[in-house]
């Protein structure tokens, strides 16, 4: 009898040992890294195609903001920016293959909100790439502020926050605008064409993306004003902060070589410079990139492979692309923009 | 009074300079001067340097000229997070500078005296040239300080977006006479370069 008792004791010990350690391993996921290296690769979660972020040439190459910053991620592990297998997934099932560890990293054009945070057990480490609602409009019509759309036509796709941010834009500041409402963003982009509506009003960096569907795109500009709050963040697991520190100082690295003049093409002088800031990004003093798990060259790696993030944003978006999109919001703090990245000390 | 502004822009300008012009590029032709020259004003500019109101966030006061030579760019600061942005082409390597200085003269088809130091690196050059379509300083010219220095038009459009001038920045002669009329003299200029290593 008491064998019995002491071996359902036993028993239940294991089950609750075994059923704990499931909720563990369900909870708190800390082998990003481990995993990442034994495999090789990168799993990376991309946007199925959208030009300038994320899009696969005829050959299966992927290239693009978003993409280029798994390969820096790569860079920084392997020394080698290829090792990252892409997983294009749609808007629905991003974050749920994210969580079922399908992927790494998602890097696909997200925009970081409190309950995408809360809700669904993740983290977005640092905003890559700040976008928000714009307005495009004819040329001809020579305005330069979104301030001067007092009762315009203005074309937009329905049931979207879009639509949303429009009716509170013009209301905060007191103008009156009619709305043209389509079910489908192309719609509203070839009403516009055809003269239905004065603007077109999205995300900017859509609008110059779409700009480019335009038969005369230069005949068309896109109003410097941001009236939406859209900051695009690469996303992690909680709780694996290990990981999650790597996809964080890689993001500023990238932001902080750029500030202090580190480009790709002159990374074998930067190695030589006396500059202590330069110094502690390159890890000629200090091991920086140690304490990450990684190697005390690890921002080399990621300025050489891949580059800083000004040479990631002008090749992909910026005046190297066909998009051309301006720096905007995206120029450095000390340049006329809000990209600011802590000093690596 | 006169005496204590001029006194205050000579500090401004000899402090707020940094110059460096190495020696070795001494040699090198000013490939962007080519007098006599008539601009081509239908050169189209890449978008990129066209003139644009684009997103700008500073501290400086509506009014105030920032030039980000790393990218080519003369901001006329608008104030609510704006600017006019112009395309301009800079110094070449060793002939770029950082400071802050006034607009101190304004001039309409200036005429050209290159400086004694342009005139031994580039001894073709003329000595004198006055104003006109073929004179490299082109349409309008804004001097900066009592330095050698001129935000000015060209005849050489296709210079725009390049390092090519002795430290002057140049914009195409559309873009030059409609800053001139947007900024007075005694206007703050910042110019900037990228970090050195």
């Amino acid at each position: 009898m008491r064998t019995f008792r002491t071996g359902l004791l036993v028993g239940l010990a294991v089950a609750v040992a075994v059923g704990s350690a499931a909720i563990v391993y369900e909870r708190y996921d800390t082998k990003t890294l481990k995993r990442t290296i034994q495999r090789d690769a990168v799993l990376c979660g991309v946007n199925t195609g959208l030009p300038g972020f994320s899009s696969p040439d005829d050959k299966g190459n992927w290239s693009g903001f978003d993409v280029d910053f798994c390969r820096a991620v790569a860079a920084a592990i392997f020394d080698d920016p290829k090792k990252v297998q892409y997983i294009p997934l749609d808007a629905n099932e991003r974050f749920k293959e994210l969580q079922a560890r399908k992927v790494d990293i998602l890097s696909r054009n997200s925009t970081w909100n409190m309950s995408r945070e809360t809700s669904n057990d993740l983290y977005f480490p640092a905003v890559s790439y700040y976008d928000g609602q714009g307005f495009m409009i004819p040329k001809a019509r020579d305005i330069d502020s979104a301030l001067a759309l007092d009762g315009s036509k203005v074309c937009v796709q329905e049931a979207t926050t879009t639509q949303l941010n429009l009716e509170d834009y013009f209301r905060t500041n007191n103008m009156k605008y009619q709305e043209i409402k389509f079910g489908k963003l192309d719609e509203a982009l070839r009403a516009y064409e055809s003269g239905q509506c004065d603007t077109f009003t999205s995300d900017v960096s859509q609008l110059y993306a779409l700009r480019l569907r335009l038969s005369k795109a230069s005949d068309h500009a896109i109003l410097p004003d941001v009236i939406s709050k859209e900051p695009l963040a690469p996303v992690v697991r909680q709780r694996d902060d290990d990981w999650m520190m790597i996809v964080k100082w890689t993001l500023y690295a990238m932001i902080n070589a750029e500030e202090l003049g580190i480009t790709s093409k002159n990374i074998d002088e930067a190695l030589k410079s006396k500059k202590p800031d330069v110094m502690r990004l390159v890890g000629t003093e200090g091991a920086y990139g140690e304490e990450l798990g990684l190697t005390k060259d690890w921002a080399v790696r990621i300025i050489r492979h891949v580059g800083n993030y000004g040479e990631v944003y002008e090749r992909n978006v910026g005046a190297g692309s066909k998009l051309d999109i301006p720096r905007g919001l995206n120029q450095l703090w000390s340049a006329g923009g809000i990209q600011y990245a802590p000093p690596i000390r | 009074m006169i005496k204590f502004r001029h006194f205050i822009w000579t500090a401004v300008a000899s402090v707020g300079i940094i110059l460096s012009s190495s020696q070795s590029f001494a040699q090198q032709n000013d490939r962007g001067d080519q007098p006599g020259l008539l601009a081509d004003d239908s050169v189209e500019l890449d978008p990129e340097y066209q003139k644009q109101m684009v997103y700008y966030r500073t501290t400086e006061a509506p009014g105030t000229i920032i030039i980000a030579t790393a990218e080519r760019h003369l901001y006329l600061i608008q104030g609510n997070g704006r600017a006019l942005r112009y395309g301009i082409g800079v110094g070449r390597d060793g002939f770029q500078w950082q400071g802050l200085l006034n607009i101190s003269r304004k001039a309409e088809w200036p005429d050209w005296t290159p400086p004694p130091e342009m005139i031994a690196r580039q001894p073709y050059l003329p000595r004198f040239m006055a104003g006109g379509p073929g004179n490299p300083l082109g349409a309008r010219a804004m001097y900066l300080g009592t330095t050698v220095y001129r935000i000015h038009g060209t005849n050489r459009p296709d210079t725009i977006g390049t390092e090519v001038s002795s430290g002057c920045f140049r914009l195409v002669n559309a873009d030059v006479t409609d800053l001139y009329e947007r900024v007075p003299v005694g206007t703050k200029v910042i110019v900037r370069q990228k970090p050195d290593l």
